[in-house]
């Protein structure tokens, strides 16, 4: 059964095109089964995230490309000539292989990133609701997620934070552990201090606190956060409640000085404190990060943690991309064999007709003997059909993965054997 | 029949030695896979060392830590056994980077030591005197641990301050757990070491009328009390990060080796 992928990413499609092609997800069930209802498509699926739009399509003939094709570009409401520069159109061992790489992340804008895992399970998942996966592509959407599985646990490529507010938070982790029931007090509101202030809020920290010197602008923030608006001048109070300090004040000058953590430290008996500096010019004293039990992270220092991480990741592509080449070999051996399948069946049955037919007319003519000399002779055929196959079946369980050829062969089996 | 001689033993120590290659393995080549192999080459060796220890306990009819073969195999036992709840509880592998080895040497020091099985003296059958003993190397055990996490926190404080990643980086648990783990194992294991130390003399009391006799196992054991207790003074005012408590746990990890390895003398 050939497979075949067509779709577009940010590679190839800049976002004017992604965008008309993307499909939301109240509508993904209707394009699923707009595309299962092509002509000569057996199962069908799509892939649809803002870097990317992929039919993923298993096939009785090639000819559906065309369809397929015609199909995304009134889906997109474009000329098919102006789509066709965009596309790329995948077969076969590729198809495999490009869903086990964009699963794994091994495909992503950022790499390693792990929403995408979630989005390919939701494609499939949805057509598998709608009844439109058939057993090929059932096996492959099984398979694809063992293998971004195993790439994620083997090679720890989504672990670490490649963006600063991500960094601040795996810091965060590496200090405390878990963060729920830590507080947070973000000073100022800047942008950058506003997203961290979201992620550890989606990180079910237990209260964020905000001091700004607009008070009205604390209040808006807060609301924001569940948290609470606080005056800028009680900062030394909040200092020692909180565990995580977020400074992004557009203050000309520093706003913590190391007395105020020293402070701090002392009224909460030296448990430890991270402050995080996303200011420019800093607001923390860069003294501060000197004191025992006080981490101070400022933006240059969280970029360098992102960029190392990023690294890192690049680096852990290599041993991924092995295990997905080792991952893509096994499964096609795997379709391969199952395809040979009732091929086999069939050759076995046909000759052991013709043994069982040609044992009969030899015991009638040999006339009558002993149990064991029939043992004998019933083991001499089965024997000999058994070597008689060997070679076929084998040749049949590792056929080339190229779908065409595959029949070649089969044909070429069936028309020696006489099989119909 | 030496103790050297017994086949449970050197399945064991061949497991442990497996387990310690693959975890140091896993250190350099940052294979994770290599962990979960080194830990499961541990728990193999566990249950043999456990199947050692068994056998002590049938062939002498006593606890296995009256001689230093029996008593670096039952630390080593403990020690492990108490990583391992450790490891349950907090998913923890940077320790194994310290606990392996030091369970590998432990039994190899059992090994090597060939000395015979000891029947009992009949003047140390006693309960005062098998409590001190099992109290004794329990502590140790839970100090020795202490010690692990509290050298894990040390390395992460550093890497932290500095924001430079180490080799262990990926490999420790957050700053708060290692602290956590190291301040509640010395507490503990410095309770019960004080309980068994206390046992100790009080059968020392018991049978020969003195306080104790000063031979190596006795100056050691005291030298490391003394050592733990400021060591657990220093976790208590939060001054793990400082290099001399770190050169405190070497100094107090040394004393308790001296007191094991002069267990005999």
């Amino acid at each position: 059964m050939p497979l075949i992928l067509v779709g577009l990413n940010h590679r190839t499609a800049p976002v004017e095109v992604r965008e008309r092609l993307g499909v939301a997800d109240s509508k993904l069930p209707e394009t699923t089964s707009a595309l299962r209802s092509i002509e000569g498509v057996d199962g069908a699926a799509v892939l649809s995230t803002c870097n990317r739009v992929e039919a993923i399509v298993s096939t009785r003939d090639e000819d559906s490309i065309e369809a397929i094709v015609d199909w995304l570009a009134e889906t997109a409401s474009t000329q098919r000539a102006e789509l066709e520069k965009h596309l790329y159109i995948l077969r076969h061992g590729d198809v495999v292989r490009h869903l086990f790489r964009v699963a794994s992340g091994l495909d992503s804008m950022i790499v390693g990133e792990p929403q995408i895992g979630g989005q390919v399970r939701k494609a499939f998942i949805t057509a598998l609701d709608l009844g439109t996966l058939d057993s090929v592509l059932t096996q492959l959407y099984e398979q694809t997620m063992r293998v971004a599985k195993r790439v994620r646990t083997d090679t720890g490529i989504g672990e670490h934070a490649v963006s600063v507010p991500y960094a601040a938070i795996e810091l965060a982790k590496k200090i405390f552990g878990d963060l729920r029931g830590l507080q947070v007090l973000l000073l100022g509101a800047g942008d950058m201090g506003e997203l961290t202030a979201e992620h550890l809020h989606q990180q079910e920290v237990k209260q964020v606190f905000v001091a700004n010197r607009s008070f009205e602008r604390a209040q808006e923030l807060a609301r924001r956060f569940d948290g609470a608006a606080v005056q800028f001048d009680r900062l030394d109070d909040y200092l020692a409640g909180c565990d995580i300090v977020i400074a992004s004040t557009a203050a000309p000058h520093y706003v913590v000085e190391p007395q105020h953590v020293e402070r701090a430290l002392d009224a909460r008996k030296r448990r430890n404190l991270f402050l995080i500096d996303l200011a420019v010019p800093r607001n923390i004293h860069p003294a501060v990060g000197r004191i025992d039990g006080a981490y101070l992270y400022n933006v240059d220092d969280l970029q360098q943690v992102a960029d190392a991480n990023l690294t890192q990741r690049q680096q852990k592509a290599t041993a991924a991309e092995q295990i997905v080449t080792r991952e893509v070999d096994a499964f096609r051996k795997r379709l391969v064999a199952q395809d040979a399948v009732p091929t086999i069946l069939e050759l076995q049955q046909r000759l052991e007709q013709i043994r069982a037919a040609e044992l009969e007319k030899c015991l009638r003519n040999v006339g009558p003997m002993t149990a064991a000399q029939r043992a004998a002779i019933e083991m001499f055929s089965t024997q000999m059909i058994n070597k008689i196959l060997h070679y076929p079946i084998l040749q049949l369980k590792y056929m080339s993965d190229e779908p065409q050829e595959r029949e070649s062969l089969r044909r070429t089996i069936r028309k020696i054997f006489g099989l119909r | 029949m030496t103790l050297a001689a017994t086949d449970t033993l050197y399945v064991a120590l061949a497991f442990y030695a497996l387990g310690t290659i693959a975890a140091l393995g896993s250190l350099f080549t940052k294979v994770k896979r290599l962990q979960h192999y080194g830990l499961l080459m541990m728990i193999a060796g566990f249950v043999a060392h456990t199947g050692w220890i068994g056998t002590i306990c049938t062939r002498t009819g006593h606890p296995p830590i009256t001689n230093l073969p029996e008593a670096t195999a039952f630390v080593g036992w403990v020690v492990f056994a108490v990583e391992l709840a450790l490891w349950i509880r907090y998913r923890v592998y940077a320790a194994s980077f310290f606990v392996y080895p030091l369970v590998l040497l432990l039994l190899t020091i059992s090994a090597v030591a060939g000395e015979q099985f000891a029947p009992l003296n009949p003047g140390l059958r006693s309960n005062v005197f098998t409590a001190h003993l099992l109290l004794t190397t329990i502590g140790v055990a839970g100090m020795l641990i202490g010690v692990a996490f509290g050298s894990l926190a040390f390395i992460q404080d550093r890497a932290l301050k500095e924001k430079r990643r180490g080799r262990f980086w990926e490999w420790i648990p957050s700053l708060d757990v290692c602290k956590r783990v190291s301040y509640h194992a010395l507490a503990i294991g410095f309770s019960i070491y004080t309980a068994g130390l206390l046992a100790g003399i009080l059968w020392s009391y018991r049978t020969t009328a003195g306080l104790m006799e000063l031979r190596v196992k006795q100056v050691g054991a005291m030298v490391a009390w003394v050592l733990f207790a400021v060591l657990l003074k220093q976790y208590i005012a939060g001054e793990f990060r400082r290099k001399r408590t770190v050169l405190l746990s070497a100094c107090a990890f040394v004393a308790v080796l001296v007191a094991i390895l002069g267990i005999s003398r």
